[in-house]
């Protein structure tokens, strides 16, 4: 009797003691891993705005005689410009290939660079007499149109929708839209993005191609291309897809992505940019473009800057309006 | 047993409110009832009255000790954070011209936010702030990497190296600087309700002091009645006290007010101020520097910039005159380092922004962030000077007050010892 007496006491006491002794431990503080997104990115849900006009884009001004550099006819724009000294040219600074500043010189330098430096010989007869400026995407219209610069010729696609404001040359390069996924990640055609996240620029082209596919990856926009390369890096999208001349840019910068997917989603045609009213410009700027197709210079600047595309699909035919 | 006590006790007490009331018919006992009221009021009053200014006082210590010193530690923390972006950006554009200056400037910046983010921590004690400051070590960490990931590839000569770059600004400017200024205001927040407290109004000593000096003046009156006596000297000594203790604490106190007030508007507003200024100067710088890391259109880098610069001239109404001045020359150095970067002379534009040369932008900045550390540095030693001549106002008060009550009960009880005696 006394016994259990003992047990359930000692029972009881050890469990008083074991309750006393062990107060509930502080709350530890925990948080998650920092998460990182380039600025700007961002889900695209809704619909890229894009003109469905359709119109003959590719076909522009016929050349007339063309002059011989420094005897412009009196009253033209190339007169005009010859009088001021310097051509003055929008380009990009950030499109590797195309329009970039080489780290080492400080200087841009890029296929369109030396498009621009082409019709700078035509007028003066010296390439160097070009002033650059350096011009956002969306501001190439406004900067045509204001009379801020002469030509644009910044990797600028002729649309329907641009040539309501602005005037565009021949085709000087036709760009494919492919896609650029890591080694081994088995995406080889548009089918296969289905289920994929993929990143592209905000307002481009490729955007809007990527958005009319049917099934529609799931899309993230940003601000530049490189913003892409860092997010495919990370992990966070499954690949980009835009212009090969983009992506051949940005796969010099990583060995563990390349080029893939069918040869063409969508073609862009790179054309020179030049304000409306300058009907002279147009046709004097065909007629340079022409010369370069004849003469091999528009071979030697592919050679120069974009073989790494693959090899020259020799320069695109020109087309144009009148007869 | 013990039933049988507590009955015995209770008789007693049920008689106790008829002899109260037998007590003070006689005059003995009148005197005996004034003086306990008396001398029992002064002593709770004694204990109210210093428990309030021990409270203020140590109010005043937890300010100087604690929260304050926990304030400029946050206001540190921000000011490197916001520091560590604008060097590594410019460390970043700099490429091969000055990199070992700049890139140590960084790495002063990620030291002094890490030693800031530890006096941090010692003041956070609750679970929200000690998870806000563990966000902030978490984030400091992947910043650090992206820096060097976009050091990395820059190194090579890539241009994603700048995109990296522009994700751990990104990661500043949206995380890292928004938690810092939530610890910041939460710590300015705590200094300032200290500082109230200091300086409060002590409603609850003043009221129990008047009521023990009415006390007094009745329990004369009830003797005066009573004894035929015109005055009783005891007592005329203890209201002499409680007066002079009413007196000393409301004196004191509106002294410690008076202190603490301008340690607010001179101190802890200020202090406000000049961290927003600082941090709104280290934000246009980056927002400078960002612009030629971002090699594109600067439209929206140059409107940010602007918006800043335009808060951070509204904030320094007051001065510091050198800064002022810093900003008007920095603005005009900006201007030319735009105006080269849009004729697309960029390296002009790199050096306007970054070069050595004492009047371009690097240099100016430096005058802005210079001026502004100082003055944040002279208003914090003007707050802890105004919280400490206001502790130094209160600091004899609770030792006075007790005294002074002690007095009172004495003189109370020395002063009806006599009338007492003449019945025994």
């Amino acid at each position: 009797m006394n016994a259990r007496v003992v047990a359930a006491l000692l029972a009881a006491v050890t469990l008083a003691a074991g309750c006393s002794s062990s107060p509930a431990p502080p709350t530890a503080v925990t948080v998650a891993p920092a998460t990182v997104t380039p600025a700007g990115a961002h889900g695209i849900t809704a619909a890229p705005a894009r003109a469905d006009e359709e119109c003959d884009r590719e076909a522009s001004l016929r050349p007339r005689s063309q002059p011989a550099p420094g005897a412009m006819p009196s009253g033209s724009t190339m007169a005009a410009i010859a009088e001021r000294g310097r051509l003055v040219v929008g380009v990009d600074q950030n499109t590797y290939l195309f329009g970039f500043r080489n780290p080492s010189t400080g200087q841009l330098e890029g296929f369109d660079i030396d498009v621009a430096r082409e019709i700078a010989r035509a007028i003066f007869g010296d390439p160097d007499r070009i002033d650059l400026k350096v011009v956002d995407a969306s501001q190439r219209e406004s900067a045509l149109t204001s009379g801020k610069v002469d030509v644009v010729v910044r990797t600028y696609s002729v649309t329907c929708e641009r040539r309501r404001s602005v005037a565009f040359s021949t085709v000087y390069f036709y760009a494919n839209q492919r896609i650029l996924a890591a080694k081994g990640s088995g995406i080889d055609s548009a089918a296969d993005l289905a289920d994929k996240r993929v990143c592209a620029v905000t307002g481009t082209t490729s955007l809007s191609t990527l958005f009319a596919m049917e099934p529609r990856p799931a899309l993230v926009g940003v601000a530049t291309w490189t913003d892409c390369l860092v997010m495919l890096q990370q992990g966070q999208v499954d690949a980009i897809s835009t212009d090969d001349a983009v992506l051949s840019g940005l796969n010099r910068q990583d060995p563990t992505v390349e080029i893939t997917g069918p040869p063409s989603l969508a073609v862009e045609p790179y054309g020179v940019g030049i304000n409306k009213d300058h009907e002279d410009l147009v046709r004097f700027v065909n007629g340079v473009l022409e010369q370069m197709r004849a003469d091999g210079t528009w071979q030697r600047l592919y050679d120069r800057w974009l073989l790494g595309l693959g090899p020259s699909p020799g320069p695109p035919a020109a087309r144009y309006q009148d007869p | 047993m013990s039933v049988l006590s507590a009955a015995r006790a209770a008789a007693p007490l049920n008689g106790t409110v008829p002899s109260l009331r037998r007590v003070a018919r006689t005059t003995p006992g009148v005197v005996v009832l004034v003086a306990l009221a008396v001398v029992v009021c002064c002593a709770v009053a004694a204990a109210v009255c210093v428990a309030d200014l021990n409270h203020r006082i140590a109010e005043h210590n937890t300010v100087l000790q604690r929260s304050e010193p926990f304030a400029y530690a946050a206001q540190n923390l921000y000011a490197a954070l916001s520091e560590a972006d604008a060097a590594a950006a410019s460390a970043f554009l700099s490429g091969g011209i000055q990199t070992a200056a700049m890139r140590e400037r960084y790495q002063q910046a990620v030291a002094a936010a890490a030693a800031a983010l530890t006096d941090v921590t010692a003041g956070a004690t609750d679970e929200d702030l000690r998870t806000a400051v563990a966000d902030i070590a978490a984030q400091l960490a992947t910043y650090t990497g992206l820096v060097e990931a976009a050091r990395a590839n820059n190194l090579q000569g890539f241009p994603v190296g700048s995109a990296y770059l522009r994700e751990a600004s990104a990661l500043m400017q949206n995380e890292l600087l928004p938690g810092a200024e939530q610890i910041l205001a939460r710590d300015l927040a705590a200094v300032d309700a200290g500082q109230r407290s200091v300086g409060s109004v002590s409603t609850v000593s003043i009221v129990l002091l008047s009521l023990l000096l009415i006390g007094t003046a009745v329990g004369s009156w009830i003797l005066a009645r009573r004894t035929n006596r015109q005055f009783n000297l005891g007592l005329m000594v203890a209201a002499v006290c409680v007066l002079v203790a009413i007196t000393w604490i409301v004196v004191a106190t509106r002294l410690a007010a008076a202190d603490i007030e301008r340690s607010r508007s001179e101190g802890t507003a200020r202090i406000e101020q000049l961290a927003k200024a600082r941090i709104l100067a280290q934000r246009a710088r980056t927002d400078e520097t960002l612009q030629l890391i971002g090699r594109g259109d600067i439209t929206a880098g140059e409107q940010s910039f602007q918006a800043h610069i335009d808060e951070l001239l509204a904030q320094l109404d007051a001065g510091p005159p050198a800064a002022v001045s810093g900003i008007q020359r920095w603005t005009a150095s900006h201007q030319k380092h735009v105006q080269a970067y849009l004729d697309g002379d960029y390296p002009a534009a790199v050096s306007q922004a970054i070069g050595s040369d004492p009047g371009a932008s690097a240099a100016q900045f430096g005058i802005v962030e210079a001026g502004l550390r100082d003055e944040v540095e002279k208003t914090r030693a003007a707050l802890r000077e105004h919280v400490s001549t206001a502790g130094r106002a209160l600091a004899w008060s609770p030792v006075g007050t007790l005294v002074l009550l002690a007095l009172a009960g004495v003189a109370t009880v020395l002063g009806l010892w006599p009338r007492l005696k003449e019945f025994l």
